[in-house]
């Protein structure tokens, strides 16, 4: 009996490869619908967003005017405040990436070593609670507990431990908090799968050969979660620099990132044209972590996907 | 006869039996402090909403259940709260139909030109949601088919960013399902739409679920998009919750997060009925 | 590359080719243009009550409180008087939603402005109906002052003062002058103003030019003055600031005198110190979009009316101490407790920018105050 393994082997010859494709199931075509569907409704009004970028800036004009030019683009480049803001956003992404990893690993690990079903449903439910809540109203929990008046300043100005209340909204590190309070179920949810289909046996096998707890986590479970890790990361990364809404609120329109940019340009300010040429540069960036990603999933994952 | 709460064939062959002793202190402690950040927030606006005062100080007044009275009587909210369920459940619908069937194309067929394709559907993940939102309110107004301003506009925007996730959690399901139960089927005598839905599906429904709450939960929080496809008639929630943030806060906003918290807990223990929790896969994105 | 055009010479656009296509399905090659404009001049209105069968008006206004009371005292009984539904929208910027659709395809039918954004607008199509076109179908306009009309594009129909809102038990001494905000007292973070396209923000800014550097179009004195005012806490909307004062996380924030009294009333240890250096004035203006249906054109004329008449201004006046501009409107106690009298030179010594001149900076101005907030 021939193993899916097997099969994969066999269909080293293209034209092999393309009669299974074509013949073996005539499934190929669910694709369709939703191809169709994001061609229309996605691809189509955001290109013709993105076709505006390369025209003539003009206050107030939404439709094309067919008269190309690089200058919102120039502009972007050479004006400091932009392509700051764009590294602004990348490293703010890349920083919250980094700690919702940090954070979420321990969380999803012990989710995922969850074998009692009640407890498992119970500590999912929690996750997708903090999920559920808005963001908006979680902005105003988030104010209450960590504004100059709030809970937490309070609290330790009242302890004695500190003279001035710490900054802890309305600046970077508030549009850190709250992004990871935001992402942290995202990064969760995707490394559960991946650490549960690790075999416990791998580790049991570390272990008898001598290796510390450690040291098994990180040479076995670690390394072969990786394509959780990765999904997760790109997801935290994706997230966060598209968002709009937590740097306005917790950042008190002070963390300039490029969402923000393009919101007041297009609907403030009305340059269409300009809003949609911050928005090419961020979609691209964007695009550019996707390949970086799926190139080094790929490496990792050793071709099992 | 199979049902959905087990399977023909365990996906994970003979797990031996973990117990949380074996998590390691710092692992434990990790966790929960995870648990703390992501739940901290959260308790506050329950907190708030239960508040008797009309502002949260700590510590708080005392408890009453008056905002949640207003909530429940107000037009406004009520009808946000009301027309955000029934906007998440149209869009969860749409999304885990769309997205199961690319899903199955994509993890299961290799040809060139894939990967392109998952980057595809991802990409309305990567887009800022308020350029989205723009995109489509000014494509739907150009082009006049009377998708402004309307509830299968909004439903359009809602998909498109529910999708992504539908796509990933059935992928990761169909990829630690091994694919040579169908082919035995098919051996067998089984033609490939049979094989399919009885073994393959039945095995990814927990897949399937999980997309569906996700396309639900997504949608149901959903702002970025909404905010320029929604109109004073169509305003789900967190349109809502914004617009009166805005100009002046009430308890009655908190007492609104309080409903749509329940409302996940609802949703997330009818689904452990009907779904094994471990069967549950993750989200695969590539 | 030639600009496309049309028959009429003007750039082509997808809006112009689909609706194009229609006509010419429809009608023949009627230019629309003369279509909609002889519509839009069909409507009139003569001040009484009429049955609008169910029709729809959208209004732009402001929310929250506004928007409760607004409907309390003026669209719950007018719904009921012209059988008509109102779509209220309350999701600040207009803007956007007019540009995106365009005069033709006006979002609003009657839409209530702080005069920066209006001018915008107006300055980005013929979206609105001029001051005779309303001043003949609006009974209401005629009592109203001259400088109600001032503007240009729309029907001012209240306004108010701005002024610095501050703590009575946080702040000592009390702020005195505009300058005061710059006390060191106010220091790390206490002083609060807005985003920048808030109206309050642009008129925080251009008095800070005036006071600071001699002439309100210094714009490199009034940079110099927000950077000195550093650290600040910024707001998008007045309510925000409301919430932000009275949760002292703000000591010191630039208002308008309305929101302040209204607080006072609710018990807050809050007063309001107006400008004197400079009185710019916050105007609430209402427009009446050209080309709205018709049927929903008359119902903005007849709302238009209602808003102007004595009745509701004395109703603003008493909750959100709001300033009237209809002559024959009286005074309510706490407004008039507070010296404002009902004249023809009310508005004297209020200031209003030259609008046109800001627009035209923009641009410099939002992209310099923004990187001066974020630094």
């Amino acid at each position: 009996m021939s193993t899916a393994a097997d099969e994969r082997t066999h269909l080293d010859s293209r034209g092999h490869r393309l009669r299974v494709f074509l013949g073996g199931s005539k499934v190929y075509w669910l694709i369709l619908p939703a191809f169709v569907f994001f061609l229309i409704f996605f691809i189509v009004p955001v290109l013709s967003l993105f076709l505006i970028s390369i025209d003539k800036p003009v206050a107030g004009v939404v439709d094309p005017q067919w008269d190309f030019t690089a200058k919102n683009f120039i502009r972007f480049f050479t004006r400091a405040t932009y392509y700051e803001a764009a590294v602004r956003s990348i490293g703010l992404a890349t920083l919250v990436a980094i700690i919702t990893l940090a954070i979420g690993y321990p969380l999803a690990y012990l989710i995922a070593k969850t074998e009692n079903p009640g407890r498992n449903t119970f500590y999912m439910i929690l996750v997708l609670c903090a999920m559920q809540l808005d963001m908006v109203i979680r902005l105003y929990g988030l104010m209450v507990l960590m504004g100059d008046n709030g809970l937490i300043n309070r609290s330790l100005i009242d302890a004695g431990w500190i003279e001035a209340p710490l900054p802890l909204m309305y600046n970077f590190a508030g549009v850190v908090i709250g992004l990871v309070q935001f992402t942290l179920p995202f990064m969760v949810l995707s490394l559960i799968g991946v650490i549960r289909s690790i075999h416990p046996s791998l580790e049991e096998a570390a272990r008898s050969l001598g290796a510390t707890r450690r040291v098994a986590f990180w040479r076995i479970i670690f390394p072969l979660s990786m394509p959780g890790v990765l999904a997760g990361s790109l997801l935290v990364f994706a997230i966060s620099i598209s968002s709009y809404v937590v740097p306005a609120l917790m950042g008190g329109w002070k963390v300039v990132v490029m969402p923000i940019h393009i919101y007041q340009q297009i609907a403030e300010l009305g340059k269409w044209q300009f809003g949609s040429a911050i928005a090419v540069v961020l979609f691209c960036t964007s695009v550019v972590a996707v390949v970086v990603y799926q190139r080094y999933a790929a490496v990792s994952a050793g071709g099992r996907t | 006869m199979a049902s959905l709460t087990d399977t023909a064939v365990p996906s994970v062959p003979s797990p031996r039996r973990w117990s949380e002793r074996n998590v390691s202190l710092t692992i434990q402690i990790g966790a929960w402090i995870g648990f703390v950040i992501l739940l901290l927030p959260v308790f506050i606006v329950v907190l708030a909403g239960l508040n008797s005062g009309e502002y949260l100080t700590f510590p708080p007044e005392g408890l009453s259940l008056r905002w949640v009275v207003e909530f429940l009587t107000s037009e406004t909210w009520m009808g946000a709260y009301l027309f955000s369920l029934l906007l998440a459940l149209i869009t969860m619908a749409v999304s885990t139909v769309l997205g199961t069937m690319a899903a199955i194309v994509l993890a299961r067929y290799r040809f060139p030109g894939r990967d392109l394709l998952r980057a595809y559907f991802l990409s309305p993940l990567i887009l800022p949601g308020v350029v989205l939102g723009l995109a489509l309110y000014v494509f739907f107004v150009t082009t006049n088919l009377g998708l402004a301003r309307t509830l299968t506009g909004l439903v359009i925007g809602h998909v498109l960013v529910t999708c992504p996730y539908v796509i990933g959690t059935v992928s990761a399901a169909l990829v630690s399902f091994d694919q040579s139960l169908e082919e035995a089927a098919r051996s067998l005598g089984a033609d490939a739409w049979t094989a399919f839905r009885r073994i393959t599906l039945p095995n990814i429904s927990a897949g399937m679920m999980a997309g569906a709450i996700f396309a639900f939960i997504v949608s149901f929080g959903q702002f970025d998009v909404s905010l320029f496809l929604s109109t004073p008639d169509l305003t789900p929630l967190p349109i809502a919750l914004y617009i009166s943030l805005r100009y002046t806060f009430e308890p009655t906003a908190a007492a609104a997060g309080i409903f749509a918290i329940l409302l996940v807990i609802v949703s997330m223990l009818l689904t452990a009925r009907l779904v094994n929790m471990r069967k549950f896969g993750g989200i695969k994105f590539s | 590359m030639k600009k496309l055009q049309d028959k009429l010479g003007r750039p082509l656009s997808r809006r112009s080719l689909l609706k194009t296509g229609a006509a010419l399905g429809a009608a023949g090659s009627l230019p629309l243009f003369n279509i909609n404009h002889v519509w839009s001049q069909d409507v009139m209105y003569d001040g009484g009550v009429f049955d609008a069968e169910g029709a729809t008006l959208n209004i732009g206004e402001w929310g929250g409180f506004w928007e409760e009371f607004v409907n309390k005292n003026l669209l719950d009984q007018f719904k009921k008087d012209f059988n008509c539904n109102i779509s209220y929208d309350s999701s600040w910027p207009w803007f956007p939603k007019f540009v995106a659709g365009g005069p033709k395809n006006p979002v609003y039918d009657i839409t209530n402005w702080n005069l920066p954004e209006m001018f915008k607008t107006a300055g980005a199509g013929d979206y609105f109906l001029t001051k005779d076109e309303i001043i003949a179908n609006v009974p209401n306009a005629k009592d109203c002052w001259d400088f109600a009309f001032e503007n240009g594009v729309g029907v001012t129909w209240g306004f108010g003062q701005y002024c610095y809102a501050y703590r009575t038990d946080l702040a000592d001494p009390h702020p005195t002058n505009f300058k005061s905000f710059w006390d060191d007292q106010y220091g790390g973070g206490k002083r609060g103003t807005y985003i920048t396209s808030n109206t309050l923000q642009m008129i925080f800014f251009l008095t800070a030019s005036h006071v600071f550097g001699g002439d309100y179009k210094n714009l490199d004195a009034g940079y110099e003055a927000m950077r000195s005012a550093m650290p600040m806490k910024i707001s998008d909307f007045t309510g925000n600031m409301q919430t932000l004062i009275e949760r002292g996380e703000v000591v010191i924030g630039v208002q308008w005198e309305g929101e302040v009294y209204n607080q006072i009333d609710k018990g807050v240890p809050i007063a309001a110190m107006v400008w004197e250096e400079k009185k710019p004035i916050l105007t609430q203006t209402k427009t009446i979009s050209r080309y709205a249906d018709p049927v929903a054109k008359k119902l903005a004329f007849a709302l238009m009316n209602r808003t102007l008449s004595p009745e509701y201004a004395a109703e603003f006046g008493k909750t959100f101490y709001m300033r009237p501009t209809n002559k024959t409107a009286p005074i309510p106690d706490n407004l008039a407790s507070k010296g404002v009298t009902n004249t023809a030179d009310a508005t004297n010594g209020m200031w209003i920018p030259d609008w046109h001149w800001y627009l035209e900076n923009e641009d410099d101005v939002v992209e310099t105050v923004n990187e001066i907030f974020a630094g």
